[in-house]
């Protein structure tokens, strides 16, 4: 306070402020020593083991998940001794094909985080190049603080993320995004998480171009495509998912369909079974519909049969 | 001339304790993030009493979850304008409020000038009285 | 229904019979009707009646629906030139009071046609005008009433509203702190001008004329106007916020009060006062008054203890409460539930429920009988005033939340060094509290704690709590809801 003009008659003047009050720490509860206990608190187990369940292949990703939740939670056990727990930076790039889920795995990311106190919040912002950069002279900086505002506390998804850097353009203000995300990136480690994602050798040019960046990537995680029996076990989850189910025949129909799919064009994993799927529904529909005076069964109406998958082109 | 008991203009929630720290501003915006309020960062030079629009610095922030994204803001309006006032908003959009819920002052000039009072003496024994800003 | 000749208790129906020359029990007339089912626009009291020795309950509920609708003590034949069915009170229900033998609580509905849109003297000319007298009732009280939404809406309601007297003050987030000028008579104008003064410029956001300061010898009127004017925009200008302070304009005629609340508008107030006393429509013509002039009106509920302490008689301070919005106030002494005057905690919050809810539920335990959809009419501040302090600052947040202004006035005014340490006192508790609570911290059980430790660097609190830090007004409550066990302050 500074000292005012005036006293109030018969007191001394205020004595100088004291020093600012520490933000106050986080209400605890007993004090975790076991590796259990910190799990149990902050119920990061269910997370991590549905991470497991859920998701199919990616054994190189789930390794690397167990081992930042290892760290987080001996960071936890040091803090409860009073030992310094240096934040390391987390920043991630995810890379892979399309369809091999890299925006999955990212929302679970964010939730994990959160649950060990990593970030704040643990709500996730997903945007691309189009977010963050704008048309004009000024119209960058604003666009993109508006963005990192919103994920403060969270983490931040970066689709794509090379379409920043346009070096053969040069009324390209992608540059003015990669500076501000370089300096927050750096400074406010203790605010947010930045994964960038995007196409295994695109991003290879990109971080080779923006050293500054890759430097600040501390996990690299690749995510590789999925093999047949895993595209396969990612099918009958979403049919089942879907309430739909395979015949035997249909099944067979699947497994000649994957790998005759993965030698198309723009093959995009996960997400090209999804639309086979629904194509074989569409299919399915049609062939249901033929019959109109037949009172269906629910068994029919879940079924999918052999012929509504044998009718793609890629048997022809 | 400034001469209430703690020699500052005393607006906002919190003008008769010691200034807040960036911690504690953060605390209190979680406060007001956690009812649903938004944030927005006002300054002017022109702190009479009756001045109620402050020039904003941005629009106010919806959908924020986290206080160092209003605080990042704080920072940059305080380097640009470190000799103005500036004040924090919350503004709440229930039916039935619809205005400001939470307001409090974040930065102040190095040296506050206060207000004089203008007397002008009417009919009877009626005065009226203008506030203006002193200049020294 | 039988035509013997023998009177039964039931309603009678036969219109022959119901209507030849003779006296009837109110049941048998149609006030009494078990199966009714309340309308949305029927208006609904709740009564707890205590029947004389003898009386049967559902006869004196009826008969309190009767005398507050259309019935007299006989049967009338221009009864027959009505719809008379629509003017009946219908009672409805009566339940025994909880721990109570002897009380009842009754229900009765009346239809909308019975009144006058917009007018609370007609409302309670009907609803408390008659029925009270009545020698069958021991004892009589209107607990609580709900005003159906279509008849809210033919009310204006508070001039300003809690929202706009907000933006109009520029203050937001914390209550709104004031004082009464103390000795309440007595002083004269200049010295009452100085204590106006000191209080503001220390921090308080109002003052307050008391509910007897009128135009007395001692100090006319327009004197304590001018010189509380001067210590308000000096005070202002000092600080650099906005300030005022309630001018009484309660005066014998209203032609009077225009007087002085048009000087009080000259002279730049941002607020007048006046005492409930002053009548029903009174306050209806004022509240108009202070809509057209920008003026905040605070009501001091003068007198009311007189009908609403005794539990068993008189009406409750939630009907007045409610009257008041509709009439509209935009100040009401709610209670304080920890000060010198009456007031259970509980029952307490259940005024201040009426003052700010856009829709009051039905909460028992505050003794809040009804919903009541208030149509968007603007809120009422509440008020909380009378023997309260800076140690108890913490009590008072947590009781009543941000929307409410507190009043110290021997809390400011007996401050040992001096008004204006005690309003910087007061205004320090206050803005630490705030602060306290909003980072999270448990106010209710570390209040004490936290005022303790923000005295250490402001010695006006450290005072004010050594002075009064003891002090507090633990008697039993007359007026508790039956419905809960309410907790002692300490």
């Amino acid at each position: 306070m500074a000292a005012p003009l005036y006293q109030i008659p018969g007191q001394q003047a205020p004595a100088p402020a004291p020093a600012s009050a520490a933000a106050l720490a986080a209400p605890g509860g007993a004090a975790a020593r076991t590796i259990d206990e910190v799990l149990a608190q902050s119920q990061a187990a269910a997370v991590i083991d549905a991470l497991e369940g859920d998701l199919v292949g990616l054994a190189p990703v789930k390794r690397r998940i167990r081992d930042i939740a290892a760290l987080l939670v001996i960071d936890k056990l040091r803090t409860n001794f009073g030992l310094a727990a240096h934040a390391p930076s987390f920043h991630m790039s995810f890379t892979g094909n399309p369809g091999t889920g890299k925006t999955t795995v990212a929302l679970r990311m964010a939730e994990i985080l959160h649950r060990l106190g990593r970030v704040r919040k643990g709500h996730l912002v997903a945007v691309t190049r189009d977010d963050l950069v704008g048309q004009y002279i000024g119209h960058t900086a604003p666009k993109t603080r508006e963005v990192l505002k919103k994920a403060m506390g969270g983490v931040l998804f970066i689709d794509e993320a090379y379409y920043l850097y346009r070096p053969d353009n040069e009324r390209d203000y992608g540059q003015e995004a990669i500076e501000i995300l370089l300096q927050v990136m750096e400074n406010q480690r203790d605010d947010l998480v930045v994964i960038l994602a995007g196409y295994k050798d695109r991003m290879e040019v990109f971080f080779r171009s923006n050293p500054g960046l890759s430097s600040r990537i501390a996990h690299h995680l690749e995510f590789p495509d999925y093999l047949p029996p895993e595209l396969e076990d990612i099918a009958l989850r979403m049919l089942g998912d879907m309430q739909y189910r395979l015949s035997a025949s249909g099944l067979a129909a699947l497994r000649d369909y994957i790998p005759l799919r993965m030698r198309q064009p723009h093959f995009a994993n996960a997400r090209s079974i999804r639309n086979a799927l629904d194509r074989a529904r569409l299919r399915q529909a049609n062939r249901l519909f033929a019959q109109r005076a037949l009172a269906l069964t629910r068994d029919e109406l879940m079924t999918l049969e052999s012929e509504d998958l044998r009718a793609s082109r890629v048997f022809a | 001339m400034m001469t209430n008991p703690v020699a500052r203009i005393t607006q906002g929630q919190f003008s008769y304790l010691p200034e807040l720290s960036d911690a504690e501003i953060a605390l209190q915006i979680e406060y007001g993030l956690s009812k649903g309020y938004a944030w927005s960062v006002e300054y002017t030079d022109d702190p009479h009493p009756r001045n109620t629009y402050w020039e904003m610095f941005g629009i106010p922030m919806f959908d924020l979850k986290d206080a160092a994204g209003v605080m990042m803001e704080v920072h940059a309006c305080r380097s640009a304008f470190p000799r103005h006032y500036i004040r924090l908003m919350a503004f709440d959009s229930t039916r039935g409020v619809e205005s400001i819920a939470m307001s409090f002052i974040v930065n102040r000039p190095p040296h506050e000038h206060g207000f004089s009072l203008a007397r002008q003496e009417g009919h009877g024994r009626t005065i009226r009285y203008g506030v203006h800003g002193a200049l020294e | 229904m039988s035509e013997t000749v023998e009177k039964s208790a039931s309603l009678i129906i036969d219109a022959k019979q119901r209507y030849s020359a003779g006296v009837l029990k109110y049941r048998q007339m149609g006030y009494w009707d078990a199966g009714y089912s309340p309308k949305d626009t029927d208006v609904l009291c709740l009564f707890r009646i205590t029947p004389q020795a003898g009386v049967d309950p559902v006869e004196a509920a009826a008969a309190v629906a009767g005398e507050s609708s259309t019935a007299t003590w006989t049967v009338v034949w221009t009864d027959r030139l009505t719809a008379c069915d629509s003017y009946r009170a219908k009672a409805y229900k009566v339940e025994p009071v909880p721990n109570n033998p002897g009380q009842y609580f009754a229900w009765v509905a009346y239809d909308i046609i019975l009144f006058e849109e917009g007018s609370i003297a007609n409302m309670t000319a009907s609803l408390i005008g008659n029925v009270f007298s009545f020698k069958p009732l021991k004892a009589a009280r209107l607990e609580d009433i709900r005003i159906p939404v279509a008849y809210a809406k033919t009310f204006k309601g508070p001039p300003t509203g809690l929202t706009v007297e907000r933006e109009r003050l520029d203050k937001f987030g914390r209550p709104l702190l004031g004082a009464t000028t103390k000795p309440k008579l007595g002083l004269s104008g200049r010295n009452y001008g100085r204590v106006v003064y000191e209080g503001l410029k220390g921090g308080l956001d109002f003052m307050k004329d008391d509910e007897n300061i009128n135009s007395q010898p001692f100090m006319h009127w327009r004197d304590r106007f001018l010189n509380v004017m001067d210590a308000v925009n000096k005070a202002s200008a000092a600080t650099g916020e906005v300030k005022g302070s309630y001018l009484n304009v309660t005066a014998a005629t209203v032609e009077d009060m225009y007087e002085r609340a048009e000087f009080a508008r000259e002279l730049g107030s941002v607020i007048i006062m006046v005492d409930l006393v002053v009548g029903w429509s009174t306050i209806q013509s004022i509240s108009n008054w202070c809509r057209k002039n920008d003026m905040l009106l605070h009501m001091h509920r003068a007198g009311h203890g007189t009908y609403t302490r005794q539990k068993n008689h008189g009406i409750s301070f939630r009907v007045i409460a409610k009257w008041l919005r509709l009439a509209g106030v935009d100040h009401l002494h709610t209670g304080t539930a920890v000060g010198k005057l009456e007031g259970d905690p509980m029952t307490v919050q259940g005024y201040y429920n009426v003052c700010r809810d856009s829709h009051t539920k039905q909460d028992l335990p505050r003794g809040l009988f009804f919903d009541q959809d208030w149509a968007d009419l603007r809120k009422v501040m509440p008020v909380a005033s009378g023997g309260i302090h800076a140690g108890q600052m913490h009590l008072l947040l947590d009781l009543f939340g941000d929307d409410v202004v507190l009043q110290f006035g021997g809390g400011t005014i007996g401050h040992p060094a001096g008004i204006q340490a005690g309003a910087v006192a007061n205004r320090v508790a206050l803005e630490l509290m705030v602060k306290a609570r909003n980072e999270g911290r448990d106010i209710k059980h570390e209040g004490l704690n936290i005022l303790q430790r923000g005295a250490k660097t402001c010695s006006p609190l450290q005072q004010a709590l050594d002075t009064w830090g003891e002090i507090s007004f633990n008697y039993a409550s007359t007026d508790t809801s039956d419905y809960a066990v309410t907790e002692q302050f300490a």
